[in-house]
């Protein structure tokens, strides 16, 4: 071998390891540059800033996409089709693992998570009178997406049982669309979280053959705005990005002090659902909080990575990695005194 | 179908010689289907929505895996009352009818280099035959990576779905003129031109109004897949937000949308195909 190629493969080396550590660590900019263009994949949150007006604040361009959630979002992500999408807590540890660099930019949780899950579990109606609890899923058949939040909730809620992957039968199938309460009525799967208006829609639909649903009483609604590492990269999409966090807890905020508004744009004129069903999405969700710190849920997602690690065989890694600090009081800072958007206990410490 | 049955066939009780040759001519056996039955091609799907009906209104389907037929219909009096239906519709239908004018030229101008020169199909024959293999929502993700998730990337879709039949019938039907024909317009001097314009275009004609009516059906089929990526309208859209949440009424609303556009652009096609190719005599008529 040449001489020269030990100082090659040094360096080449020396970068490959350094690379990861180069995230951003530029300072925001106060202002966004003229001319630049955020392209958001928040439907929600859009359609909030629509219902109430703040959509006026934004003071650069923003081109709208309907895409959220882990799977469409790093599809996009990786198509270099958008800069930032919303998501709940697995997908980004999903995407690291997969050589899709990102990171979460801003979090929010439900006031009183156990009061108000995002999931519960459906059973099956063949196994509605044998299945009462976590502790009942030993040697049943369990619906497992492994790249998204549900996927993550089935671990844990077999941690909190009790049990091992071993002790079930994990049913690789993605969550999306009507996947789950299809697979539920068929009997393709015992037990699969749902999720949203799937909750009691599969207990209308299937109660009355021996459906039901059990609470996992664990916190499960994690819920994040994530970019890619290269979006974040760029000091006028960096400053955009800003902004768009402190209008999205105003949004936050707006949506937990208005929610007949929120019903009656959202759900009935946008997503053609019933009042009822809007009304019982809302309660179902309860008032969502903007923590001013991040401690917590980087604590609680490292745990998740150790779970997710030891499960696919990935590498564990910090779950520091996976949030920008940078951004890390904007949400908190945004909201106005006493808004409803502010997580209390906090005010307490 | 009549295939052998005259007035007076019995089996094994003659000799055949021995059958009057006059009465045998009077009754030729006939191997065409026969005369056209009034709305025959209207039975076969009557008799469906009638099953449906039937099924819906004796209990025998279960409504959670498919909804009744009035509550279809009620589903699309809401659909229109609300001008839901009317502009999922109207956006569907720009994205559709752009795809598929696109595709019909790229399709038709592709298959008339293919089908003329021997260059021509050694380059674009294998492309076309992959897509042809390859299923359009395999190819989402490489079009969101080139085109992005843009109204381009979903006219592009079905731009790209609507070419392979377009092409593949009038590659086939041009390659399938009489040689004749060519020999006619070679002695004749014929331009290449004029031998496209005047022996070419009306060969294949036939070829490429079959693979319109391919194409016309499938343009609409194709939005239920490209309106699934990063759409807030059209009718593939109004179908996914449906499954989102269950509503297996507006599903089959769409469904049906489906079926009376798709069997209208058909018949229109047919429409023209029986005017334009008025000179053929087939089985058809």
């Amino acid at each position: 071998m040449p001489r020269i190629t030990y100082p090659l493969l040094s360096l080449a080396l020396g970068l490959a390891v350094a690379s990861p550590m180069a995230h951003a660590a530029e300072p925001l900019l106060d202002e966004v540059p003229p001319g630049t263009v955020l392209r958001i994949g928040d439907p929600v949150t859009q359609k909030a800033l629509e219902i109430s007006g703040l959509i006026d604040e934004l003071s650069f361009e923003v081109e709208w996409a309907n895409i959220s959630g882990g799977p469409q979002g790093s599809e996009a992500f990786r198509a270099k089709a958008l800069d930032v999408s919303t998501v709940a807590e697995i997908p980004s540890i999903h995407a690291t693992w997969t050589d899709l660099p990102v990171r979460n930019i801003a979090y929010r949780e439900r006031e009183d998570p156990i009061a108000h899950p995002v999931y519960r579990f459906g059973v099956t109606p063949a196994l509605g009178d044998q299945i009462d609890g976590l502790e009942d899923f030993k040697g049943r058949r369990v619906a497992y997406s492994p790249g998204q939040a549900q996927g993550a909730l089935v671990l844990r809620a077999l941690e909190a049982a009790g049990l091992t992957r071993d002790d079930v039968t994990l049913v690789e199938l993605p969550s999306t669309g009507d996947v789950y309460p299809v697979a539920l009525a068929a009997g393709q799967v015992d037990i699969a979280p749902l999720g949203g208006v799937n909750i009691a829609r599969y207990l209308s639909q299937y109660g009355d053959d021996g459906a039901r649903t059990i609470d996992h009483g664990l916190r499960d609604d994690p819920s994040h705005l994530w970019a890619p590492q290269e979006v974040l990269d760029d000091p006028a999409k960096a400053a955009a990005l800003a902004e768009y966090v402190r209008l999205w807890a105003r949004a936050t905020e707006w949506i937990n002090d208005h929610p007949e508004e929120y019903i009656q744009g959202y759900y009935v004129k946008d997503q053609n659902l019933s009042y009822e069903d809007g009304k019982a999405a809302v309660e179902q969700t309860g008032r969502q909080v903007i923590p001013s710190n991040w401690d917590e849920v980087i604590e609680r997602h490292t745990h998740t990575i150790a779970l997710l690690a030891e499960a696919t065989g990935n590498e564990p890694f910090d779950a520091e990695d996976l949030f920008d600090r940078r951004f890390e009081k904007l949400a908190a800072e945004a909201l106005s005194e006493g808004s409803s958007a502010t997580k209390k206990q906090e005010l307490i410490q | 179908m009549t295939l052998i049955a005259t007035d007076d066939f019995k089996p094994r009780a003659e000799p055949a010689s021995t059958l009057d040759p006059r009465r045998r001519s009077s009754a030729r056996v006939r191997l065409g289907p026969g005369p056209a039955i009034p709305f025959g091609m209207q039975i076969g799907s009557i008799g469906l929505v009638v099953l449906w009906t039937l099924g819906s209104a004796l209990g025998l389907i279960d409504p959670r895996i498919l909804s009744a037929p009035w509550t279809v219909i009620e589903a699309f009096g809401k659909l229109i009352a609300e001008g839901r239906l009317q502009e999922h519709f109207t956006i569907s239908t720009w994205r559709a009818v752009t795809g598929l004018v696109i595709g019909v030229a790229i399709g038709t101008v592709l298959a008339v280099i293919a089908g003329l020169s021997r260059w021509g199909e050694a380059i674009i024959d294998g492309p076309v035959q992959i897509k042809r293999a390859v299923p359009t929502l395999a190819l989402i993700p490489l079009l969101m990576l080139w085109f992005g998730i843009g109204e381009e990337m979903k006219i592009i879709t079905i731009v790209l779905a609507v070419i392979v039949p377009i092409y593949i019938h009038t590659h086939n039907a041009l390659r399938g003129i009489d040689n004749r024909y060519v020999e006619l317009a070679e002695t004749l001097n014929l331009s290449r031109w004029a031998f496209i314009r005047q022996v070419v275009l009306p060969g294949a004609l036939p070829g490429f109004l079959l693979g319109l009516r391919f194409a016309v059906t499938l343009c609409w089929v194709s939005l239920v897949v490209v309106e699934q990526v990063n759409a807030t309208s059209g009718l593939g859209y109004m179908i996914n937000l449906a499954r989102t949440y269950g509503q297996t009424e507006i599903i089959i609303a769409g469904i049906v949308v489906y079926a009376v556009l798709g069997l209208a652009s058909d018949a229109a096609v047919r429409l023209v195909e029986r005017r334009a190719l008025s000179w053929r005599r087939t089985l058809s008529q």
